[in-house]
């Protein structure tokens, strides 16, 4: 007969209490070992990472945007080079939207379908927009480089180009003092389409706010080429300056048109928002000498990291290459989604949100560049570069220290804010950009 | 056939030459073996009460051996043939992308610039990343797009001279010629023998060995004879596989043609 009782004195209900303490005890820890990778984001066996990049290479705005590319795909080489990310080689997925905002939507399906762990892509706002619900639908990052207006935010989109307090505010700043000449006849041209329509929305709550009124406003289909109509209005106006957020090809019509109607730089000057040394190349020198582009970086910096950068691109991608902005910040993002991912210890969405929480600085070529937890945007030094005879700028103005991203300027956006580290986002009274100011 | 999913017997060819060589000496010779012990015994007792079987048989083998043989050797012709065709693609490709190099050099600036970035960035394209995807099998997609990026802005550019219009037409035919030869590329990274001819072939080698064990001989004699055959029937299988597929293997095209191109370029 049987006691019911095991050896050593212990009960059945002790024996399978220290049993059940023992096998948890060693699944605490075994777990990290055996489930190694499970929290990475993507296959733990997997030896390469997908990730997608979303720039048009035909059509009006693969002038600009292929160089995105291009400098993407030279910093994952690099990556690569030195034993990948988290031991995984990155693998780029470059579909091409063909410049249309209807194909934005499919190519970045195809991407996310394809396992893409994070995107880099879009130049207009509008295929920003147009990608953003596919992005938080997935929960998926997407790292915009390109300045643009502001008056948005998402918990997916990591914003690495200039807002309007970053760049156009500084340059209405620049043009009304005195270095700029004083100017107060201020007449805005843009693409039609968001971003300068915003753009021009908050330039004109700014004028507003300091007495003054744009002489004129035109905006031109993206890209059209045929500005004749806009140069007579900006000579009927009695303009003294121009700020232009026109993009892609149209420059070459809107530079051929100020050409041709004859205005001088010095009288007239266009200060460009959208302008950086690749649209140079598809313009002529002669036409676009003296005018002006607001931006962060220009290759001209005259730092020896920056020299180092330039020198390493046109190695890979040739001599005569040039870069400019939004090269520099799309390159800074890849390296702050690396460094992210690196202290996540995993390409998942929300550990390398996470860590974006403690605040992350990289040392690009135009300076350090920090990205500000709150509103996933980074900080910016303003330059405004005067163009020269060689498709390249002299600096004539930058900011002491690097601005602050603010997307919603109080000025233009009162009551709306944002912090992702703290509730999100916070809306303010609807604001009506396409009506009067 | 999936252009973008690689075979799944294609790990058989990131296995050095030398140990995949190994590799079929020593399958087709352990079949040779395996079956002497195993099969031999049985398909003896056909032939064990015929007199002069061996005569028989050395005679059917030297029958099938010269079928085989001719069927062996115009497969390795065909498979070879296929490697010098995509390699002369390769090369008709990079001498059109040379040749459209030079043509669009002479157009006038901003144009000249932009179209030769654009091909450079074609070039550095197959070099760096089209390449090693064929070596995989897989047919690269995103040349298109690039190919695609410079007819845009070669049909950008608008003639004012009649030279213009000269130098414009031969661009645009020197361009159609790079993308027929370029299609012909992706065309042959999938070429490769029919998976019937490796069934002829796979079924030959058996009977081939199967007719060696029907000899009447001493038990060592006959794994050394018959291995030796099976070793050269397994060489043989080794260098047809390794020409099947043009990208892959020792016997491949290299990027060559394309990296000497980009060079130049570079150096301009």
């Amino acid at each position: 007969m049987t006691s019911g009782r095991p050896p050593l004195g212990l009960s059945r209900r002790d024996a399978l209490r220290r049993g059940a303490a023992a096998t948890l005890a060693a699944a605490r820890g075994l777990g990290p070992a055996l489930f190694a990778g499970c929290s990475l984001g993507i296959s733990p066996r997997a030896k390469t990472v997908t990730v997608g990049l979303l720039h048009s290479q035909t059509g009006p705005l693969a002038i600009s945007a292929t160089s995105l590319r291009d400098i993407e795909l030279h910093a994952f080489e690099q990556i690569n080079a030195a034993g990948g990310l988290l031991g995984r080689q990155l693998v780029a997925q470059a579909p091409d939207p063909r410049s249309r905002v209807d194909l934005f939507p499919k190519r970045a399906r195809q991407i996310l379908e394809n396992g893409a762990v994070a995107a880099f892509g879009c130049w207009t706002s509008a295929s920003r927009k147009a990608v953003l619900p596919l992005f938080e639908q997935a929960k998926k990052l997407l790292f915009y480089s390109v300045q643009y207006e502001g008056n948005e935010s998402s918990p997916y989109v990591v914003y690495g180009g200039m807002v309007p307090n970053q760049q156009i505010l500084p340059a209405l700043d620049w043009l009304m003092g005195e270095a700029g000449g004083s100017r107060k006849k201020i007449f805005l041209v843009g693409s039609d389409y968001v971003f300068p329509r915003t753009a021009n929305y908050v330039a004109k709550k700014y004028l507003a706010d300091k007495s003054l009124k744009p002489v004129g406003e035109a905006y031109l289909p993206l890209g059209d080429r045929d500005f004749s109509s806009v140069m007579k209005q900006i000579r009927e106006s009695g303009a003294d300056c121009v700020l232009s957020t026109v993009n892609g090809d149209s420059n070459i019509g809107l530079f051929a048109a100020l050409a041709e109607a004859k205005i001088d730089p010095q009288a007239i000057p266009v200060v460009s928002t959208s302008i950086a040394e690749d649209e140079l190349r598809s313009l002529l020198p002669e036409q676009v000498k003296g005018h002006y582009a607001a931006s962060c970086y220009f290759q001209s910096i005259d730092t020896p990291a920056n020299r180092a950068w330039v020198a390493g691109f046109r190695r890979e991608f040739g001599r005569d290459r040039v870069t400019g902005d939004p090269m520099e910040p799309d390159w800074c993002l890849v390296h702050l989604w690396k460094r992210a991912v690196e202290k996540a210890g995993s390409f998942e969405t929300e550990a390398v949100r996470q860590a974006f929480r403690d605040g992350l600085e990289f040392a690009g070529p135009g300076g350090t560049v920090r990205l500000d937890p709150k509103t996933q945007h980074t900080t910016k030094v303003f330059r405004l570069g005067r163009i020269r005879g060689d498709r390249q700028f002299d600096v004539v103005e930058a900011s002491a220290t690097p601005i602050e991203p603010d997307p919603y300027p109080q000025i233009a956006f009162p009551g709306w804010s944002v912090d992702w580290t703290r509730g999100g986002l916070t809306r303010g009274a609807e604001v009506d950009i396409d009506g009067n100011v | 056939m999936n252009a973008l999913q690689p075979e799944w017997w294609y790990w058989l060819y990131d296995v050095p030459p030398l140990r995949l060589s190994m590799l079929f000496v020593g399958v087709f010779v352990g079949f040779y073996w395996l079956g002497s012990i195993i099969v031999r015994p049985i398909l003896r007792q056909f032939v064990k009460y015929t007199a002069g079987s061996n005569d028989i048989v050395g005679y059917v083998l030297s029958c099938f051996c010269v079928f085989y043989g001719l069927l062996l050797g115009l497969i390795a012709v065909t498979a070879y043939q296929n490697v010098a065709e995509a390699g002369s693609h390769v090369t008709h490709e990079a001498a059109a992308l040379s040749a459209l190099y030079e043509d669009v050099s002479r157009y006038p600036e901003p144009h000249a610039q932009n179209l030769r970035w654009l091909l450079r960035d074609y070039t550095r394209y197959v070099i760096k990343y089209a390449w090693p995807l064929q070596q995989r099998g897989i047919v690269p997609q995103e040349g298109t797009i690039r190919a695609e990026a410079f007819y845009d802005k070669l049909l950008d550019f608008q003639p004012h001279s009649p030279g213009e219009q000269i130098l414009h037409a031969e661009a645009l035919r020197q361009f159609n010629d790079f993308l027929e030869a370029r299609q012909m590329r992706l065309y042959s990274v999938k070429s490769s023998l029919p998976s019937s001819m490796w069934s002829v072939m796979i079924m030959g080698a058996i009977l081939n060995i199967a007719i060696c064990w029907l000899f009447d001989m001493r038990f060592l004699t006959q794994l050394l004879l018959g291995g030796i055959l099976a070793a050269y029937l397994g060489i043989m299988m080794h260098l047809i596989f390794d020409m099947n597929q043009p990208f892959r293997g020792d016997v491949s095209i290299s990027a060559e043609p394309f990296e000497t191109l980009y060079q130049r370029m570079d150096d301009e």
